[in-house]
């Protein structure tokens, strides 16, 4: 008890999390008479699961294409196809931001590389200013639940090597499983638009304009088909998804676009990698961690503590989302999966809950986390972006927070949503 | 050589490191698909070396973030705390990480010595102990680097 209050106070005070999680690993291990180089021997687990040869992969394909005109030849191909509805700026940026993080991950990036076109660009065509922010910053975090966004790979890998029964499922499962849900939340993303702007003035769709930008993009183009194909498919496997994308992103932005000179690449490699270290660290010293938890029976106690108190499943779901919500205004989504998935996890196959609706309520639900007030972190990266006071983006992204809220819920009393798809 | 500029080099060598390893992931695992594909073959030792680079990444990646202030923790406190306390907070923050990493690299120096007794092999005919060098290089780095920040000696830069 005094440990986890020590820890928490060391997390609040902001020391790195991998160094609070190790701190309890080698406190638990300690107390149960056992050699602390089980630490190390844990972490070096992390060279035995081949699927997190994508994590580097990706996000160095995902920091290449966000650092080259990309993200502008996407603005100008949804644009030229949607920004002739009223509302489509919105849906443009909508479904930009949808793709672009699906491949970075992590939704900071988004707003980075998009926010400089899409906020511009909206505030000219009339767009509210409120709107116009709301929508950026909500939007930035969409897309989590589409292949092969890194939360839903790292979500796999964390209930995989938990081992605590439930239904088994593979990666395929959860990326077939994120595609309703997330469609869900862009639909009605864009419905909303839609109402908003209803009476804004057109533009016309121009043939044109829409052949200019399939041919800009004709480098790109093929991606989603050659990642989403080769995934959905089975023909890849995701690793093998990861270099191939990778590669073809390296290739065409490096030599043949030539948009990322050659000695920008260290530079790129070394941002990527700070993101991949920092998340492999917290995941090399959990698998410690977890093994200390499980250990000492801390889920059956949790389990025990609360199904004296839940006892239906509606009402625990509903708990669930309420702390969850919490819990991803102030940890980021790859800490809270490392740390949160193997506590609860086991807590909601109690409850008959399926591992794969499971992940997808958990990170649906930490997406939200990212605007949630007082320090969701999109609302602060946007604050710093847009140059706009903290307090107005709270305001701005009212509405928003909780027409995906609305989703969230969908998601969660609605299981088939999630699992129809893989048949489960 | 001043300590500037050896803290350059060895700046320059960690992300020439990281860019050569990713390097090495692409095109080993790029290759491996080719091999399958049109010879239905592979390299044997291609699964095993792509594991540990990853362990490589992971670890640089680390280093790099620690020297740069980019761990993931909760940036909550530092945003309500009085101003005059952030200098508490920063040696408190990084001398507890100093010492934890410490702890690490011990433990990954005794866990290298054992593999080293034992004389387990990673793949083809390298001993195990060598790929898994990159554990106690990486914590001890990690720990100097957090030790030398607590003591403030090296305000606003990196080490």
């Amino acid at each position: 008890m005094i440990l986890t209050l020590v820890l928490i106070f060391m997390a609040l005070l902001g020391v790195p999390l991998f160094v609070v999680i190790v701190t309890g690993a080698l406190v638990g291990f300690y107390q149960a008479d056992i050699d602390l180089m089980a630490v190390i021997i844990e972490f070096y687990r992390l060279a035995e699961m081949p699927v997190l040869l994508a994590i580097p992969l990706f996000s160095f394909a995902g920091y290449l294409l966000s650092e080259s005109q990309a993200p502008r030849r996407l603005v100008a191909f949804t644009e030229a196809f949607l920004g002739w509805a009223p509302g489509g700026l919105a849906m443009v940026s909508i479904l930009a931001c949808a793709l672009l993080t699906a491949l970075t991950g992590a939704s900071g990036v988004t707003i980075v590389a998009l926010g400089a076109l899409l906020y511009p660009a909206m505030a000219q065509a009339g767009y509210k200013e409120n709107f116009n922010l709301g929508l950026i910053t909500s939007a930035g975090s969409l897309g989590l639940l589409f292949a092969p966004a890194l939360p839903l790979i790292l979500y796999a890998v964390i209930a995989q090597q938990l081992n605590v029964g439930g239904r088994p499922f593979t990666l395929d499962d959860m990326f077939l499983a994120g595609v309703l849900p997330g469609l869900l939340m862009i639909g009605m993303l864009a419905i909303w638009s839609y109402w908003k702007n209803r009476h804004q003035a057109r533009t016309r769709f121009s043939w044109d304009k829409a052949k200019a930008a399939v041919w800009q993009a004709k480098w790109e183009l093929p991606l989603p088909f050659v990642i989403l194909g080769g995934i959905y498919s089975g023909y890849f496997a995701i690793s093998e998804a990861a270099a191939v994308t990778a590669l073809y992103v390296l290739l065409v932005e490096v030599f043949i676009l030539r948009e990322i000179p050659l000695g920008k690449l260290p530079e790129i490699t070394r941002e990527s990698m700070i993101l991949v270290g920092g998340i492999l660290i917290i995941l090399g010293v959990s698998l410690a961690s977890t093994n200390v938890l499980i250990d000492g029976g801390v889920p059956d106690q949790i389990f025990a503590f609360i199904s004296a108190h839940v006892t239906d499943k509606l009402t625990f779901l509903t708990l669930l989302i309420v702390f969850l919500l919490l819990l991803g205004a102030i940890l980021d989504i790859f800490s809270a999966l490392v740390l949160m998935v193997p506590l609860l996890l086991p807590i909601a196959i109690g409850y008959g809950i399926d591992p794969v609706h499971f992940g997808i309520i958990f990170l649906a639900t930490m997406q939200l986390g990212y605007f949630t007030p007082p320090v969701g972190m999109n609302l602060f990266i946007a604050s710093y972006r847009f140059n706009k006071p903290v307090m107005q983006l709270y305001q701005a992204t009212v509405p928003f927070f909780f027409i995906l809220l609305l989703s969230v819920l969908i998601i969660t009393y609605w299981p088939a949503l999630s699992l129809g798809l893989s048949g489960r | 050589m001043s300590s500037t500029r050896l803290q350059h080099a060895l700046q320059r060598f960690e992300d020439g490191l990281l860019a050569f390893i990713l390097l090495l992931m692409l095109s080993f695992a790029s290759a491996q698909i080719v091999m399958r594909n049109l010879f239905s073959s592979g390299i044997v030792w291609s699964d095993p070396l792509l594991k540990i680079l990853v362990l490589w990444t992971a670890m640089l990646g680390a280093m790099v973030a620690t020297r740069q202030h980019h761990h993931i923790n909760i940036d909550l406190l530092s945003k309500f705390l009085p101003h005059r306390f952030h200098a508490l907070q920063q040696t408190l923050v990084h001398g507890l990480s100093g010492i934890i990493c410490a702890v690490l690299a011990w433990q990954s120096l005794r866990f290298i010595a054992l593999e080293w007794e034992e004389g387990t092999l990673a793949f083809a005919a390298i001993p195990a102990w060598i790929p898994e060098l990159i554990l106690p290089i990486g914590f001890i780095s990690m720990s100097l680097r957090f030790l030398l920040y607590s003591l403030n000696l090296q305000r606003d830069r990196t080490i």
